[in-house]
């Protein structure tokens, strides 16, 4: 207490100078629009900076609970999107028209098992039957192909990844709309085979190859890859190689689609065969 | 001591008075704003206490801010040339140190000393005003001229009063 005393007696005038000083920078900041405006801008860009920090961080610990939400939402908008896209390029229609009904349905879910390095990879999802998984629906990440579902429990199911050599999918080049038959090269996870496509065709290297909608199980259009390579093996086909557009190696949230008149269909053209 | 009080009250409201109806109005380029009223912490007595001068300092920045709508600014410049005066009158001490009861005035100390202490004191209190004026850093140079700018006018204004009252 003794030396407080000493110490405040000894620098009285740097006390006295800085207590008046503190209420001349009082009046400066208050009296002063342009200087309170400075000063309260200096502190809430001090915070903010702070707090922009603080969120950042809370954030990357929310990222995969973000993550699930943002794929869910995904799903929601394409379902509303599918009810809308049948009436495009009709003049009249009937709400209650089933030829206008939506037609594919989309679920979010997430990869939580994968497998990459065998002959047959498979990959389970954390949705099931309960979640109105079946199988035969298609499977997308980020609008590009990824698999089929093959079995379902209640509340997980299992697909049967691009990456399995019994995987088959009717694709197409894009640019010329020649289709063929697409499979694993069972050799690295980028790369799968084209088959079937006759040798007068145009094929240049980068060319999109999409799904046709055949099969009833993917829809039209969706992505697979593009053309890396494709040689004249002397028969009346290509052998074309196509770089997947999925990474496998970090598959981890995907859209389930299922196709709502499949049964149709396959009614339909099982009366043919 | 009384004769000498009333003289620096004369001296104290002559220079208010001078700064806020004639100086507070020259708007020369928008460079020069000479602030004249610092001569009055400059003529303060030698041995005036430190707390003394501190409040008086704050006394008279607070009233040119009254009059001129400024709360804050002239107040915090001229605190700041009253605290640093003690120790520039240290730094520039005479040889022989100051007589006893002196004012720090030409006549006493002569045209050097009285042009350096004047020079050290106005440039001190026109940085701080005109930096708190404009209170960011961006626009440095510029502040920096007018503040030598302004600081010449005022240190020339000091000078030819105090070379008037040497005359006397």
């Amino acid at each position: 207490m003794t030396n407080l005393l000493k110490f405040l007696v000894r620098y009285n005038n740097l006390f006295i100078f800085l207590i008046l000083e503190g209420i001349a920078i009082y009046l400066l900041s208050t009296g002063n629009n342009y200087h309170n405006t400075r000063v309260v801008n200096g502190i809430r860009s001090l915070t903010l900076g702070i707090e922009a920090k603080i969120s950042n961080t809370r954030n990357y610990l929310n990222l995969r609970e973000i993550n699930s939400n943002l794929a869910e939402e995904n799903a929601a908008i394409r379902n509303s999107n599918g009810l809308l896209s049948g009436k495009d390029n009709s003049l009249f229609f009937s709400v209650f028209d089933s030829a206008y009904q939506q037609h594919y349905h989309h679920t979010s879910a997430e990869v939580i098992g994968n497998s990459i390095n065998r002959q047959k990879n498979f990959f389970t999802l954390n949705k099931g039957e309960r979640q109105g998984i079946k199988v035969d629906m298609a499977v997308t990440s980020g609008n590009c192909v990824a698999g089929v579902i093959v079995g379902c429990s209640e509340n997980y199911s299992v697909a049967m990844s691009l990456l399995n050599l019994d995987f088959k999918l009717s694709a197409r080049l894009k640019s010329n709309g020649y289709f063929g038959s697409l499979s694993w090269s069972g050799l690295d996870v980028q790369h799968a085979i084209l088959n079937e496509i006759p040798q007068h065709v145009a094929v240049n290297r980068g060319d999109t190859i999409e799904t046709t909608g055949f099969s009833a199980i993917f829809p039209e259009g969706v992505m697979i890859g593009t053309v890396s390579d494709f040689e004249n093996i002397g028969g009346d086909f290509y052998n074309i190689t196509i770089l997947v557009a999925t990474d496998f190696r970090k598959l981890y949230f995907v859209d389930i689609i299922g196709n709502m008149m499949k049964t149709e269909q396959l009614e339909l053209e099982n009366l043919f065969q | 001591m009384i004769n000498s009080i009333l003289r620096l009250g004369l001296i104290f409201i002559l220079l208010i008075l001078l700064q806020l109806l004639l100086f507070n109005n020259i708007q020369f380029s928008g460079y020069v704003n000479p602030y004249v009223y610092i001569m009055f912490i400059l003529l303060l007595p030698v041995e005036i206490p430190a707390w003394l001068l501190l409040i008086l300092s704050f006394l008279t920045g607070l009233i040119i801010d009254l009059f001129s709508g400024s709360p804050g600014m002239h107040t915090s410049a001229t605190l700041l040339a009253g605290f640093v005066r003690p120790h520039i009158l240290r730094i520039i001490s005479p040889r022989d140190g100051y007589e006893i009861g002196s004012d720090p005035s030409m006549l006493t100390y002569g045209f050097k000393w009285f042009l350096s202490y004047t020079i050290l004191i106005v440039v001190v209190h026109h940085t701080a005003l005109f930096y708190l004026e404009v209170f960011r850093f961006a626009d440095f140079f510029r502040t920096m001229f007018r503040v030598l700018l302004s600081s010449l006018f005022s240190i020339t204004f000091i000078l030819m009063v105090e070379y008037y009252r040497r005359g006397k």
